[in-house]
């Protein structure tokens, strides 16, 4: 094995395709021990597809993956039995009660009755669900199941927790109590985190940034150094009408689309940014400044935003048909 | 993984199926209507026109009653019914994630099926041991051997059955449709399978084709559930249109096969 | 503080409970209407042939094992017994021709072996005598090959064509004969060197013949029983809670030791 002793996962060289679609070009990481690992990137770009390769639920066509130091195709138990995993979307058995979710992990994963107790009892309160242990969980809501589901992923004490996308459809307030449940559990128990998320201000407090786009990791790095290297501040600007736009992209080279109508050009130069607005001051209906932020990062990156705006509404009609779906 | 890991892993899946099965009110009804209008209503329905006014003028030439004849095939209906409708629960947990909650645990892949069709056949056979409340009704007299012997061969029959509703669900995207996909599936087998109709009463193949057409009688007789109907009457109500063992060979048949095809289907999901 | 934890069975044996005890209420349902409409004329019919020792007689003081069990069955229903004589039943072997109805009878007696082929047409509860093929004169081992037997099939439906082929694999020739006197003139002329027929019609020859069952590996011996319509589930439960009844009391073996009903042989 090419693993060094300390690192978690490892990665290297991993391609999937769904048909003729790459869902994951060449991708190689590391990530060690103990760390907090945030893949970020938009819908799509294949963080997904990674999470699936490292739990073992989907072979990688080339290349090699290992968590735990243990080869995710040719010991899948093995390495199954060092992760815990949070899906995107829920898991959970909307007819049992959060006891009998947390009791049915432990017997799959083997625990003996004492052991399976105590820990049930120990994840329960450490996501604060004691007081609904006996309730179905079909009537919790999503921030209870999310919280349920970092307690099952947790149960077995695995080394490695995979999260993927663990805030959608949350509001502000569970997010953040969310991440302070898995920053306690990093420091107490050594647990590497590996997050997918496209939320920005999620990854901030990250040890190491992967930035992913299209299947490919485009940088990976701490996040002020990402900040530092690519960061720039950028200029936002909302065209009054498309004649507008057009004049704007006619006359400045620099200028982005960013998704359909807003604008962006880099506003490092101050002599350059208010040239710009003393011409079309007239013609924009909104400005504004994005100071160097892991957006940013993406989007000097990409040339895109990380979150188009359509983003926000799919994920809440997303969860609104899963609550829907699920009687 | 030692055993007693495995065996608890096998247990949780087993015990989650009848949880689910048991709360659901709605299947439980189900499970006690099917017999209430095929044995109450048809059976007393069409009893006057089984029992013959004359003597030795019946067309329905077997010793036992209407309601004797059918109530075996009835146990055999709503164990039908349970295992296939099993795959909604199948397609249920595909579709809402929470096989990827098994997948990723470091139990087998045959174990996690084995547990579930277990969980699926001991969920039909309750269903079908149900019917067996109404055995007074039907004037069918069971002694304890017989209900275990039923029991047993009921088990069988639905793990056979749930196996085959797992192929089914491997095979169907949604569940749009599938009530009546299993409707279609489930009623034709019932009807040739000699279950409500004689076909055959004096057990010999010159006189099935007589009395129905060649096609008919072809159909009841590659229909795998004829021989289950058969093998459960010879329990109850000792009466076997075929060789004893045949039915027994069919069912055990079945749960072999079906169980082997739902395992390589489930290893390349 | 976690809440007490309820029984994880509680729910799911509540549903199952409840489940049962709807199929058990519905089990109490009766399934015809045959007893309530044997009430309503306050009559039970019992169909028999003539004779048929001593199951019936024919005797106006002494009328038969059959009929005074029924009598006593439709006693303990509250009903009064009718006995229906229809001289067409036995003289034909094929049932067909007795021109049995529902009409006309509720209980079949008098001959009724609960065979295969009677529960094809009736169901049957068994009275306590028995039926099966008996041979006369010598016992089957005695018979050598060539030797001639009078066959008097009698009507209680026991198995004819399993009694030819016998007679045929032990290299015997059969004559018929058409009632018991004239089997017991074949077998007193010596025509014959044994008679073979159903047990209750041996018992109707004068006394002196030895009488045993024939080869019992062979033929089984068949309990003699009530024919009731298939269907009519509410009066046949009646009348076997009725008769097993008057078993606990006493009834049942005081007439069977009165008819001589398990006696073998001329009585």
């Amino acid at each position: 094995m090419n693993a060094q002793p300390d690192a978690a996962i490892v990665v290297s060289n991993v391609t999937v395709s769904y048909g003729a679609k790459r869902a994951l070009d060449d991708v190689s990481l590391t990530v060690p021990a103990g760390a907090s690992f945030a893949l970020l990137g938009p819908n799509g770009a294949g963080k997904t597809t990674l999470i699936s390769v490292l739990c073992t639920l989907r072979r990688p066509d080339r290349g090699s993956a290992a968590v735990a130091g243990a080869d995710v195709v040719r010991m899948p138990t093995q390495a199954r039995r060092s992760i815990g995993v949070v899906f995107q979307d829920s898991s959970l058995d909307d007819r049992l009660s959060a006891w009998e979710n947390l009791e049915f992990h432990g017997l799959v994963y083997g625990m003996p009755k004492k052991r399976r107790r105590t820990m049930i009892e120990a994840a329960l309160a450490l996501v604060e669900l004691e007081e609904w242990t006996h309730d179905i969980v079909r009537s919790f809501s999503g921030g209870m199941r999310r919280r349920l589901e970092i307690a099952r992923a947790l149960l077995h004490e695995p080394r490695i927790l995979f999260l993927d996308e663990p805030t959608v459809g949350l509001d502000a307030q569970t997010r953040q109590r969310i991440w302070q449940y898995l920053e306690t559990l990093r420091r107490e128990r050594g647990l590497t985190v590996l997050t997918t998320t496209h939320y920005i201000e999620e990854v901030e407090d990250a040890d190491s940034v992967c930035i992913i786009d299209q299947g490919r990791i485009i940088a990976q790095d701490t996040p002020a150094a990402l900040k530092e290297r690519f960061g720039q501040r950028w200029l936002t600007v909302l065209p009054q009408d498309q004649e507008a736009a057009d004049a704007i992209l006619a006359s400045v080279p620099q200028v982005r689309r960013l998704g359909a109508q807003r604008l962006a050009l880099p506003a490092e130069d101050e002599a350059a940014t208010d040239a710009f607005l003393s011409t079309f001051r007239d013609r924009l209906s909104e400005v504004r400044f994005q100071p160097p932020t892991l957006e940013s990062v993406f989007l000097s990156l990409t040339g895109r935003e990380l979150r188009d705006r359509a983003d926000g509404q799919r994920d809440a009609e997303k969860a609104a048909g899963r609550r829907g779906g699920q009687r | 993984m030692e055993m007693l890991a495995l065996l608890r892993g096998l247990y949780a899946i087993w015990l989650r199926e009848l949880t689910r099965a048991t709360r659901d009110r709605a299947q439980l009804i189900g499970g006690v209507s099917r017999p209430l209008i095929w044995l109450l209503i048809l059976g007393v329905g069409l009893n006057p026109y089984f029992r013959g006014e004359v003597y030795g003028e019946v067309r329905f030439v077997i010793p036992y009653t209407y309601l004797q004849f059918l109530f075996p095939a009835v146990i055999v209906l709503n164990i039908m019914y349970t295992s296939i409708q099993f795959a909604v629960s199948v397609i249920w947990d595909r579709e809402f994630g929470f096989l990827r909650e098994v997948l990723v645990s470091p139990m087998p892949r045959p174990l996690i099926l084995l547990g579930k069709v277990l969980g699926g056949s001991t969920v039909a056979m309750i269903h079908g041991g149900l019917v067996l409340i109404l055995a007074r009704f039907a004037d069918v007299t069971l002694s304890p051997l017989q209900i275990v012997q039923a029991l047993g061969l009921m088990f069988v029959l639905a793990f056979g059955l749930t196996s085959f509703g797992v192929i089914l669900a491997a095979r169907v995207r949604s569940f749009e449709g599938f009530g009546v996909f299993s409707n279609t599936i489930i009623l034709p087998l019932y009807f040739t399978s000699s279950s409500v109709f004689p076909l055959d009463p004096s057990l010999t193949r010159a006189q099935i084709v007589t009395a129905y057409p060649e096609w008919l009688v072809f159909m009841v007789q590659i229909n795998p559930i004829t021989y289950a109907v058969d093998a459960l009457r010879g329990i109850l109500i000792t009466f076997n249109q075929f060789p004893s063992a045949m039915g027994s060979a069919v069912i055990f048949g079945m749960a072999v096969v079906f169980f082997v095809v739902a395992l390589l289907d489930f290893r390349r999901a | 503080m976690t809440p007490a934890r309820p029984h994880r069975w509680g729910r799911a044996l509540l549903n199952i409970g409840a489940a049962a005890c709807l199929l058990l209420g519905a089990s109490l349902l009766p399934p015809d209407t045959s007893l309530n409409d044997r009430k309503a004329s306050g009559v039970l019919k019992l169909c028999v042939p003539p004779s048929y020792p001593p199951l019936v007689t024919g005797k106006p003081d002494e009328p038969g094992y059959d009929i005074e069990l029924a009598r006593a069955i439709a006693g303990k229903l509250e009903l009064r017994l009718l006995v229906n004589v229809l001289p067409s039943m036995g003289q034909d072997f094929n049932p067909r021709n007795w021109s049995l109805t529902r009409a006309q009878c509720d209980l079949v007696g008098g001959g009724v072996a609960d065979t295969a082929q009677t529960r094809s047409f009736m169901q049957t509860l068994a009275t306590g005598a028995e039926t099966g093929w008996v041979i006369i004169g010598k016992s089957g081992a005695q018979l050598s090959k060539g030797d001639a037997v009078a066959v008097l099939p009698g009507t209680s439906g026991l198995d004819r064509i399993a009694l030819s082929n016998w007679v045929r694999r032990a290299g015997l020739t059969a004559r018929l004969a058409a009632t018991p006197a004239d089997l017991e003139r074949l077998l007193t002329s010596s025509e014959v060197a044994a008679a073979i027929t159903e047990r209750y019609v041996a018992a109707q020859l004068s006394e002196g013949f030895s009488v045993g069952w024939l080869d019992p590996e062979s033929f089984p011996v068949f309990p003699m029983a009530f024919g009731l319509w298939k269907g009519d589930q509410t009066l046949m439960r009646a009348v076997r809670q009725a008769l097993h009844q008057l078993e606990r009391e006493g009834m049942v073996s005081q007439l069977q030791d009165h008819y001589g009903v398990s006696r073998l042989g001329p009585g």
